[in-house]
C-alpha cells in the first residue's frame, strides 16, 4: 500500500500521472457543474412554470375531487390546495355580470402569487394571502361592470360577500388565459353557502400539489392509473403547452448538450490512459525484471487508479459545484427570478461519470499494460499487444452507459450514437480524401506546409479523429447560432415592441366606430376589426364528418370543434396566400389545418351555422402566421356566405402599461365587450427564452472547454513523436520558425477541415431544422461559411501550438539523447 | 544439479513466429555456469545473444529444454513464480540503462528492495550509490544524469536485490571509453566482493577477455572459446 503511494506520488510528480489526473477531474467537474447547473435552471423553468399553475403538479377534474387523493397527497408530505373554478352570475345593487369564479383553500396558490390593488385598475402588488372568508377579490373589469368599489357587497348565489382587494392576477389564470369573462376569487368555506353549483353545473375542480420531485414523482405513478377521461395530470413542463414545449425542448438540448460534454471528456480521459500506458511500458516490464509478479503489479496499479479516483472526483466536484456558483452568480443579473438551490444529490452524476471513466477508459488498458513480457528491456521497439476491439467496445459501452446515466433513458444516448457514427464516417471519408490530397500535393520537407501537411496524413489516425470531435463541436455551435436566431427571433425579433398585447372579444358592429374613436384618443391603433360567426364543419364532399371519423378517432382539429368563422376581401396581416385564388367566392383555409385534414382546392366543405347549413368550396389555401398576435383563422368565408348571420367583432391592439388603466377606465363603457390581456404571458415566455439562451450559451463553452482537452490530451499522446521529429529536424539545421511553421500547417488545416466540413452539416441541419421543425423558410446562411473555418483555425491553431510549445523549447540535444 | 552450479541449460531451443513464417533462434543449446563465475557471450548481431540472456534470467519462456537458475526450472513456471525467482536471484544491467525516469537516481535503486517490502530500502540505496560514487546525486533524475552516471545508478540497483546472478546486455554499449572503463571496473569490483555470478552479454572484446569464459554464439549455437 505504502508503497502503492510513494510510486503514485513519484508519478505525479512526473506529471505523467497528472495528466490523468486532470483529465478525471475536468470530465468529473465538467459534468458535476453542467448536471447541477441544468438541475437548477429546471428548478428553476419549473418553479416559473409552476407560478402559471400555482402549483408544481395539478390535477383537474370535471367531478368533484376524491377527498383519499388529497390524503394520499399529504401523506407523501406533499402541500395541497383546491380551486373549484366555474361561471356564475355576481350581483350588485342594481347591477348583474357572468363572470368567472374561483373558490379556493387558504394555502392556495402553492406556487406563485396574486397580484392585488386597493385601486381600482392598479398595477398590483405581490399577495400569497387568499380572501379571507366572507371576502371576494374581483377584477377591476367586473368591478366597473357591477358598479362596485372597496368594501361593498356582492352576492354569489345566496351568499354575500365583501369586496377587499381588486384582482389584478390570478397566478393560476394563466393556464386558463383564454377565459374571457371577468374573473373573481372567494374562499373555499363560503362556496356551500352559496348554492350556486348545482348537479349538472358546469365546474372545473382542481387539486394542486407542491413539494420535493421524489414525492411528486411517487404521486404521480400512485394516481396516473386512476385517472378518468374527464382527469387531468398536469406539470408545468407538459406537452402541448406553448412554454412547457419551449421547457422540454431546451431540457433535451441541454441534456443532449451535457451529453456531448461526457462523451469529450470520455475521450480525453482514453487519450491520457493511452499516454499514460505508453509512457508506462517500459516501466512496467523494468519493475518485472527487477522481481515485480504481476499480481503485486495488478494491486499496485489498481490501487492507483483507485486512489486517483478518489482524489479526481473530490476534486472535480469541489470545482463543478464552484464552477456552476460562479456562472449561477454572473447570470443572477440576467435571470427573472434566483435559481434555486442544485440539489446535493445530483452530485452522484459527477461521482458515477468519474468511476465509469476511469472503469471504462484507463482500466482496460491498464490491464493491458499488465501484460507486457519483461522482455522488452531487451528489444527497446516492442510494443504491447491490444486487443483494440475489446478496448473500443467496452469504452463504447462505458461511454454509452454514461449518456443513458445522463439522459435518463436509451432513446437520447442512441439516436446520437447512430448521429456520431453516420458523421464519424462521412468526416473520416472526408478527412482522408483532404489529407491524402494534401500529402500528394506536397512532397519534401522544405517548406512548413510540405512538413504540417504531411504530418497530418502521417498522423492519419489520430487526426481524422480530431478532426470529427472538432467538426462535431464546431457544428454544434454554428447549429445553435443558427437557431438561436429561429428561436429567438420567432419570439423576440418578428414580434415587435408594439405587438398586439390585448384582444377586444364580443363587440357589436355598432360599437366599433366608438371604440375606435375612445382607442384613437389614446393613441391607440387597433388592427382590422374581424367579423366573428360561430360555426361547425359537418361534411367534407358530402360525407358526414362523423362517418369519416368514428368515435372521433384522430379527428383533425378543423373539425373536432365550433370554428370562428370570419369573412374578409383582403388577406390580413401575417397571411399568404399558397394556393388558388382569395377573391374566388369560396373558402381559405389555413395550410396546416388543411394538410391535416387532407384537403386540396376543390374539396367542398358543409359548415353548420346557428343551424343553417353551408356548402363551399376550397378556393384558396393561405399560410398564417400565428405568432403575429393579430385576429387569425383557419377557415375565411366569402361575406355573401356570412353577411346576413349576427356577428361578433374581434379585433386586437398594443397597450402600453402606461395606457393600461386609462383604457380600462374607457372600456368600462361597454360592459359586454370582453378584453384579453395576453401581455403577461408573452413577458413570461420571452423571459424563459431568454433564459434559455444563456443557458445554451453556456453549456456550448462547457462543452467547448471539454474539447479543448480533447485537442490538448490528443496532442500530448503524439507529443514524443513530435518532439521527436522536431528535434530531428532542428539537429538537421531547421529553424525553429520551420518547425513552427509546420505545426501551424498541421493544425490550422485540421481546424480549417473542421470548420469547413461542421458548415456544411450545419448548413444541412439549419435546412432540416427550419423546414421540419420551426415551419419556416429555409433560407441560406452565408455567415455560418465564415465563422465555421473561422473558428476551426483559431481554436485548433491556438489550442495545438499551446499543446506541443515543447517541441519549440526543449533543446535537441536532450531529446536526441533520449531517443 | 552440482551444488557449485548457477545456471544449467540443456537441449535449448527457441523459435519464434513472425511474418515471415517460423524462425528457430536458439537450436539446442547446452552450457552450465558456475557460482561465482564471470561468462562473456559474445557474437554477431542478430546471433541470439540477447534471446539467451533473456532466456536465461527468465524473462521469456523457451520452446524446448530446460533452463535451471538454481533451484527454479524457468521451462515449468508461470510468469508469477518467474518473477518472484527474478527478485529473489537476478539482477540486470542494462544498454540503455533502463532507469524510470520519473524516479530519482536514489529511488531507482530503491526499486527492487521495496518491491520484496524491505524497510531498509533507503539506507541500502545509499550505501549502494555511495560505492558506485554517487552519493552526491542521490536526488537528481536520469535526464539530470550523464550516460555514465546513469549506468552507475543501474550497476547500484542491479545489486540492490543482492542478486545471486548479474545479468548484463552491453553494459558498455552506450558509453565512451572512459566511461565504459570504469564501469566495468565497477560492475567487476562489486561481483567479486558480493560473489555474483555475472553472465553478460557484449561487443567488447577487451570486456570479454576479462571474462572467466566466452562463449560464442553463432547461428544459434553456442560454443567455447578458448581461452
Amino acid at each position: 500500500m505504502s508503497f502503492a503511494f510513494r510510486l503514485m506520488f513519484r508519478d505525479i510528480r512526473s506529471g505523467d500521472l497528472l495528466t490523468l489526473l486532470l483529465a478525471l477531474v475536468i470530465s468529473v467537474s465538467t459534468v458535476t457543474s453542467i448536471g447541477l447547473f441544468v438541475d437548477r435552471l429546471q428548478l428553476s423553468f419549473e418553479k416559473e412554470s409552476a407560478n402559471l399553475l400555482a402549483a408544481d403538479r395539478l390535477i383537474r377534474s370535471d367531478d368533484v375531487i376524491s377527498p383519499e387523493w388529497e390524503q394520499k397527497a399529504k401523506e407523501l408530505s406533499l402541500q395541497t390546495a383546491q380551486r373549484t373554478s366555474f361561471t356564475t352570475m355576481m350581483f350588485a345593487d342594481n347591477s348583474l355580470q357572468l363572470s368567472q369564479l374561483s373558490a379556493v383553500t387558504d394555502s392556495y396558490p402553492l406556487r406563485g402569487a396574486y397580484l392585488i390593488d386597493d385601486k381600482l385598475f392598479g398595477t398590483g402588488r405581490r399577495s400569497v394571502e387568499t380572501p379571507k372568508q366572507g371576502e371576494v377579490w374581483i377584477s377591476s373589469r367586473l368591478a366597473s361592470l357591477l358598479n362596485v368599489k372597496l368594501g361593498d357587497q356582492v352576492e354569489v348565489g345566496d351568499q354575500p360577500l365583501t369586496v377587499t382587494q381588486f384582482l389584478v392576477r390570478d397566478p393560476g389564470s394563466s393556464a386558463s388565459a383564454f377565459a374571457i369573462s371577468p374573473r373573481a376569487v372567494m374562499n373555499m368555506a363560503d362556496l356551500a353557502a352559496t348554492n350556486v353549483i348545482i348537479p349538472g353545473s358546469r365546474v372545473r375542480y382542481s387539486l394542486l400539489l407542491a413539494g420535493d420531485r421524489a414525492s411528486l414523482d411517487e404521486y404521480e405513478d400512485w394516481i396516473t392509473p386512476q385517472l378518468n377521461e374527464s382527469q387531468r395530470w398536469r406539470t408545468p413542463t407538459q406537452r402541448g403547452e406553448r412554454i412547457g414545449d419551449t421547457i422540454g425542448r431546451a431540457e433535451s438540448f441541454l441534456l443532449l448538450a451535457g451529453t456531448l460534454a461526457v462523451v469529450m471528456s470520455g475521450v480525453a480521459m482514453a487519450l491520457a490512459s493511452s499516454r499514460f500506458v505508453k509512457r508506462h511500458l517500459m516501466q512496467v516490464a523494468i519493475l518485472k525484471t527487477l522481481g515485480a509478479t504481476p499480481k503485486q503489479l495488478g494491486r499496485l496499479f489498481f490501487l492507483q487508479l483507485f486512489l486517483l479516483f478518489v482524489a479526481g472526483a473530490a476534486i472535480g466536484l469541489g470545482i463543478g459545484w464552484g464552477i456552476q456558483e460562479i456562472i449561477a452568480s454572473l447570470l443572477s443579473g440576467l435571470m427573472s427570478t434566483a435559481l434555486p438551490e442544485p440539489s446535493i444529490g445530483r452530485l452522484w452524476l459527477g461521482v458515477a461519470t468519474g468511476f465509469i471513466s476511469m472503469v471504462a477508459f484507463c482500466l482496460p488498458l491498464m490491464s493491458h499494460l499488465i501484460k507486457i513480457s519483461p522482455l522488452s528491456v531487451l528489444q527497446p521497439n516492442a510494443k504491447i499487444e491490444f486487443n483494440s476491439f475489446a478496448i473500443y467496445a467496452i469504452g463504447f459501452v462505458g461511454m454509452f452507459g454514461l449518456m443513458c446515466l445522463y439522459t435518463n433513458g436509451f432513446l437520447l444516448p442512441s439516436i446520437m450514437t447512430v448521429a456520431i457514427l453516420g458523421i464519424a464516417l462521412l468526416v473520416g471519408a472526408i478527412g482522408w480524401l483532404a489529407f491524402k490530397l494534401g500529402r500528394s500535393l506536397t512532397s519534401g520537407a522544405t517548406s512548413g506546409w510540405q512538413i504540417g501537411l504531411a504530418s497530418l496524413y502521417r498522423r492519419l489516425v489520430p487526426n481524422l479523429f480530431q478532426l470529427l470531435v472538432f467538426t462535431l463541436i464546431i457544428m454544434l455551435t454554428l447549429i445553435l447560432t443558427g437557431v438561436r436566431s429561429n428561436l429567438i427571433a420567432d419570439w423576440q425579433q418578428q414580434l415587435p415592441e408594439d405587438a398586439p398585447n390585448h384582444y377586444l372579444f364580443n363587440v357589436q358592429a355598432n360599437q366599433i366606430d366608438p371604440i375606435n374613436a375612445q382607442t384613437s384618443k389614446l393613441g391607440v391603433k387597433a388592427s382590422a376589426w374581424y367579423p366573428m360567426v360561430r360555426g361547425r364543419v359537418t361534411e367534407v364532399n358530402n360525407e358526414s364528418v362523423q362517418s369519416l371519423y368514428p368515435e372521433e378517432r384522430n379527428e383533425p382539429e378543423l373539425y373536432e370543434r365550433e370554428l370562428n368563422l370570419t369573412w374578409s376581401d383582403t388577406l390580413g396581416e401575417g397571411n399568404e396566400l399558397v394556393e388558388g385564388d382569395f377573391s374566388a367566392p369560396g373558402l381559405s383555409v389555413e395550410q396546416e389545418a388543411a394538410k391535416e385534414a387532407n384537403l386540396s382546392l376543390g374539396d367542398e366543405l358543409t359548415i353548420n351555422i346557428g343551424g343553417n347549413l353551408v356548402t363551399l368550396p376550397i378556393t384558396s389555401i393561405r399560410t398564417v402566421d400565428w405568432g403575429s398576435m393579430q385576429p387569425n383563422f383557419y377557415l375565411i368565408l366569402p361575406k355573401s356566405a356570412l353577411e346576413d348571420y349576427p356577428a361578433n367583432f374581434v379585433s386586437s391592439m398594443f397597450i402600453s402599461d402606461r395606457e393600461a388603466q386609462s383604457f380600462y377606465r374607457a372600456m368600462a363603457q361597454y360592459p359586454t365587450v370582453s378584453i384579453l390581456n395576453v401581455g403577461d404571458i408573452l413577458r413570461q415566455i420571452q423571459a424563459i427564452i431568454g433564459q434559455l439562451s444563456k443557458a445554451i450559451q453556456l453549456v456550448l463553452f462547457c462543452i467547448l472547454s471539454a474539447g479543448a482537452l480533447v485537442l490538448l490530451a490528443s496532442v500530448r499522446s503524439t507529443l514524443q513523436e513530435r518532439l521527436e521529429e522536431g528535434a530531428l529536424l532542428r539537429v538537421l539545421g531547421a529553424r525553429a520558425a520551420l518547425v513552427r511553421q509546420a505545426l501551424l500547417v498541421e493544425f490550422g488545416a485540421l481546424g480549417f477541415f473542421a470548420g469547413l466540413i461542421a458548415a456544411i452539416g450545419a448548413e444541412t441541419c439549419l435546412f432540416g431544422l427550419q423546414v421540419f421543425v420551426f415551419n419556416t423558410e429555409a433560407s441560406f446562411h452565408p455567415l455560418l461559411w465564415l465563422l465555421g473555418p473561422a473558428i476551426g483555425v483559431l481554436v485548433i491553431t491556438t489550442i495545438g501550438v499551446f499543446a506541443s510549445r515543447t517541441v519549440l523549447k526543449v533543446p535537441p540535444m536532450l531529446l536526441l539523447r533520449g531517443l | 544439479m552440482d551444488r557449485n552450479t548457477a545456471i544449467k541449460v540443456s537441449n535449448l531451443t527457441h523459435t519464434v513466429t513472425s511474418n515471415t513464417g517460423d524462425l528457430t533462434i536458439l537450436k539446442g543449446i547446452n552450457m552450465e555456469i558456475k557460482e561465482s563465475e564471470s561468462v562473456a557471450i559474445v557474437g554477431s548481431s542478430g546471433s541470439g545473444k540477447s534471446t539467451l540472456l533473456g532466456l536465461l534470467a527468465g524473462l521469456d519462456v523457451n520452446t524446448s529444454g530446460d533452463i535451471f537458475l538454481y533451484d527454479q526450472e524457468f521451462s515449468n513456471q508461470s510468469e508469477e513464480e518467474r518473477a518472484l525467482a527474478r527478485g529473489q536471484y537476478v539482477g540486470f544491467v542494462f544498454q540503455s540503462f533502463h532507469l524510470l525516469p520519473s524516479l530519482q537516481a536514489i529511488e531507482n535503486v530503491m526499486l527492487p528492495a521495496e518491491l520484496k517490502g524491505d524497510k531498509e530500502a533507503r539506507k541500502k540505496a545509499e550505501v549502494l550509490l555511495d560505492k558506485v560514487g554517487l552519493s552526491h546525486r542521490l536526488t537528481h533524475y536520469p535526464n539530470q544524469l550523464s550516460g555514465g552516471e546513469q549506468q552507475r545508478v543501474a550497476i547500484a540497483r542491479a545489486f540492490a536485490s543482492n542478486p545471486k546472478v548479474l545479468f548484463a546486455d552491453e553494459p558498455t554499449g552506450n558509453l565512451d571509453e572512459e566511461n565504459g572503463k570504469l564501469i566495468i571496473k565497477l560492475l567487476f569490483d562489486l561481483n567479486q566482493s558480493q560473489g555474483t555470478t555475472l553472465v553478460m552479454v557484449t561487443h567488447d572484446n577487451e570486456l570479454a577477455k576479462m571474462c572467466d569464459r566466452q562463449l560464442v554464439m553463432s547461428a544459434g549455437q553456442l560454443t567455447e572459446k578458448a581461452l
